[in-house]
């Protein structure tokens, strides 16, 4: 085995699959662009501002209660005031969940941010008691109609609301209180829409306490429930809950992660392997280099396309976690036997994809072979919801100490929150290491003799001679 | 002097069909060898052994002294018969690639590889891809690859095959010059005339067996067909009288003149000038055995049967193939 020789062509492979525009941009920028993308559309998100809607809205009020808060509840100023409140609300939560982001946000910008926020403004019309509703309507529907300019917007009928007569006071014992109904115009803002009808049920809500004369504030007093946040206790500390997205989520991107970047190597592995025997560039190379060099090269050659891709995405993913200030979910020692399991992973894989490369004339002819593969990438997704639900069951214990797929089960279990004991993980890697040489072993035969063969594909049958005869 | 390939009992099957069966030869250092026999005869096989590219089944091999080519694989130098480029590679970085694989140092590799493909005349592909190149071009630059490293063995497998006559002159005064500095070159070919032309020894294969193993001069006089190609003035009826010459067996026509068959222990030199007195000419020559000729007869062990015709048609049909393509 020449070194020299091997890194040579493991340069040439990483250079031939990895410096090209096509991966580049599909498995490096994308992520990249996702991940300084999804931050700044929050931050947009957060500080957008939908046009406001300013009109008139028609109440038509039967129990002839409700209208008086209702104005005081919708009016511009009080409107706005609730606005500033809730923006400020949302910056501060931003604060917590993401500190650094809204650090940008300082004070004075804060203040002017809010003092620009544009509210709804509205005009409340009440309607006669014994107004026809029907009369409304046909207003604002010759309004939509006519699709009119105003040229004072206040003119513009928004919304007609009508209020029961038992809406804040029961008419007798056995029946609810009564109800109301808004009719609205078309393609108003959410926040619009959300303003007339909360400031109705407010209305009706505040009346109902009047009326069953209880204190508002006492009662909502009573209703809020405060909690200082849940910790988990473990060995070592405590740490905070881990929600169900976490607990989910990791393990499952972890496995998926690691089988991405296991079999993007390998696929092109099997590409570029089927490539150099068709191209024929294959018996000059291996006037240079010895088949076992040369799969070798190649195998360590994709192992860093693979790497890179892990880099990235593993970088994006720490990113993530720090962005939301969940860096304690996941342990750095998980990173160490994330990559581990890879490097096992991605043997495996790589060497079947060498033979597989080796042994036919082109990728078409790949695909028979490459169903037992197929089988085994589906397994750990198969797999996934059992480990994940006990971690620690008989069963994942055990399909995670079988190659090839353990890799992806382990590293389920490890990243899962409840992790199995270190000797469990280490055993699996020392399983996976005779995995690996068995692979490697088989691929190197079938890489031998398969390279310099045309002609008919072969079958399971026909690899199996070739191996007794390397 | 030392051997730079010696292969003695050499066998290799694949499955039940026997590709090379039991090869003995040496090829002493500096000469100029050519492998013919005709489509799979087994020179491929025999090369890709030579090579460690395949291993034989039993038998023992030697290269430039070593027990196989893998310890000695940065000093040979090898052109394939299927020829193989990376073609999305540019033309320099695929040289540079093979010179790094073939041991050179990256320090003045450059510059060499600039300076072969100056040699060539292909000095403006140096940044083109490879597939962008013609057919022709991609087997100079094929043939850059393998002696890039200035190896001590070179071994071309059907070099020439797919070459215009002017690429095919310069390939061949390439390999001259390689075999002036002192390397020693192997090269196969299924069309002998070629092989004529270059060699000085050739080794024969057919049907997996070694046939023949003799310098170019050694071959021509052992297989002197003792045969003189007249073209006499007067045709058929001057024919006539050459025919009672006591030396001549018989005639035969061949293509453009008169075949005489000398009989046994006549001298060639005396029968022609006996056949001059005889009778005026426009041309008279010895005939030279083609290396066809000897292939055909030792196939056939010298009996001209329908299969010696046959084979001399197959070869004819190469050799035209290969002269229609260069033309």
């Amino acid at each position: 085995m020449n070194i020299s020789k091997i890194m040579r062509v493991a340069a040439r492979e990483f250079a031939s699959t990895a410096m090209t525009k096509g991966f580049i941009i599909g498995a490096l920028v994308v992520p990249a662009v996702m991940a300084a993308v999804i931050p700044l559309v929050m931050i947009l998100a957060m500080s957008a501002q939908p046009p406001a809607d300013t009109g008139t809205v028609y109440i038509l009020d039967h129990s002839t209660e409700v209208l008086p808060v209702l104005e005081d509840r919708l009016d511009p100023e009080a409107v706005k005031g609730r606005w500033i409140e809730r923006f400020g609300d949302a910056a501060e939560f931003a604060e917590k969940m993401m500190p650094g982001v809204g650090s940008g946000t300082a004070e004075s910008t804060l203040e002017q941010a809010a003092s620009n926020i544009k509210s709804p403004i509205f005009k409340l019309i009440p309607a006669g008691g014994d107004t026809d509703i029907d009369e409304l309507k046909a207003e604002l529907r010759n309004q939509v109609s006519a699709n009119e300019k105003f040229a004072d917007e206040t003119e513009k009928l928004l919304a007609i609301v009508e209020i029961d007569i038992d809406a804040t006071r029961k008419l007798n014992e056995e029946e609810g209180y009564g109800a109301y109904q808004a009719f609205f115009r078309p393609k108003l803002n959410d926040e619009t829409v959300g303003e007339i009808k909360d400031g109705v049920r407010w209305s009706i809500r505040q009346k109902r306490y009047e009326n069953a004369d209880l204190d508002r504030t006492l009662i909502s007093e009573i209703n809020s429930i405060r909690a200082r946040e849940s910790k988990e206790i473990t060995e070592t500390g405590e740490r905070k809950e881990a929600s169900g997205i976490a607990s989910f989520a990791i393990p499952f991107a972890s496995m998926l992660l690691l089988l991405i970047a296991s079999m993007t190597g390998g696929q092109y592995l099997l590409t570029t392997t089927v490539e150099e025997k068709s191209n024929r560039v294959v018996e000059v190379l291996l006037s240079a280099v010895s088949p076992i060099e040369l799969m070798t090269g190649k195998i360590v050659g994709q192992m860093g396309v693979g790497l890179s891709l892990l880099t990235v995405y593993n970088s994006v993913g720490i990113m993530a976690l720090i962005f939301f200030n969940r860096s304690d979910l996941v342990s750095p020692l998980t990173f160490v036997y994330f990559f581990i399991f890879f490097i096992l992973a991605y043997f495996m894989f790589a060497s079947l994809m060498a033979a597989i490369g080796s042994a036919v004339n082109d990728l078409r002819e790949a695909q028979s072979l490459m169903t037992p593969v197929m089988i085994m990438m589906i397994m750990p997704y198969i797999f996934f919801m059992p480990v994940i639900r006990a971690p620690n069951s008989l069963f994942s214990t055990i399909m995670s100490m079988i190659p090839p797929i353990s890799p992806f089960i382990m590293i389920m279990r490890v990243s899962s929150t409840d992790a199995p004991p270190t000797w469990q993980v280490l055993l699996a890697i020392l399983i996976n290491l005779v995995g690996v040489l068995f692979f490697l072993w088989f691929a190197a035969k079938v890489f031998r003799v398969g390279l310099l063969m045309f002609g008919k594909p072969p079958n399971l049958r026909t690899l199996i001679k070739w191996i007794r005869m390397a | 002097m030392t051997n730079a390939v010696s292969m003695s009992g050499v066998r290799k099957t694949f499955g039940r069909k026997v590709a090379v069966e039991g090869i003995d030869l040496t090829i002493p250092e500096g000469s100029m060898y050519g492998f013919i026999g005709p489509n799979g005869a087994g020179k491929t096989t025999t090369i890709r052994m030579i090579m460690s590219i395949l291993f034989p089944d039993c038998g023992e091999l030697s290269v430039l002294g070593k027990k196989s080519a893998v310890e000695s694989k940065d000093q040979i130098g090898y052109l394939p018969e299927e020829r193989g480029i990376y073609k999305k590679m540019k033309v320099g970085s695929f040289l540079k690639h093979m010179g790094r694989l073939k041991g050179l140092d990256s320090r003045g590799l450059d510059n060499r590889v600039k300076e072969w493909l100056d040699r060539v005349d292909l000095n403006e592909v140096y940044k083109k891809k490879c597939e962008e190149l013609s057919k022709g071009m991609q087997q100079k630059v094929q043939f850059i690859a393998s002696v890039l490293h200035d190896p001590d063995l070179i071994i071309l497998d059907e070099p020439f095959s797919g070459l215009d006559p002017v690429n095919m002159r310069l390939l061949r005064t390439l390999i001259d010059e390689q075999h002036t500095q002192g390397k020693t070159v192997i090269f196969s070919t299924h069309v002998m005339f070629q092989a004529e032309k270059i060699c000085d020894h050739i080794i024969m294969i057919h049907e997996g067996k070694k046939v023949l193993d003799d310098t170019l001069d050694d071959i021509r006089t052992r297989f002197d067909p003792r045969a003189i190609h007249i073209d006499p003035i007067g045709g058929e009826i001057a024919a006539n009288i050459i025919s009672q010459l006591p030396c001549v067996s018989h005639l035969h026509p061949v293509e453009s003149a008169i075949e005489v068959i000398l009989n046994e222990g006549f001298d060639t030199q005396d029968a022609m000038s006996a056949i001059l007195q005889a009778q005026p000419l426009n041309r008279i020559e010895i005939k030279k055995p083609t290396l066809e000729d000897v292939f055909i007869e030792i196939v056939t062990g010298g009996e001209k049967s329908e299969d010696a015709q046959e084979l001399r048609a197959t070869l004819l049909a190469g050799t035209k193939n290969e002269e229609e393509a260069s033309s």
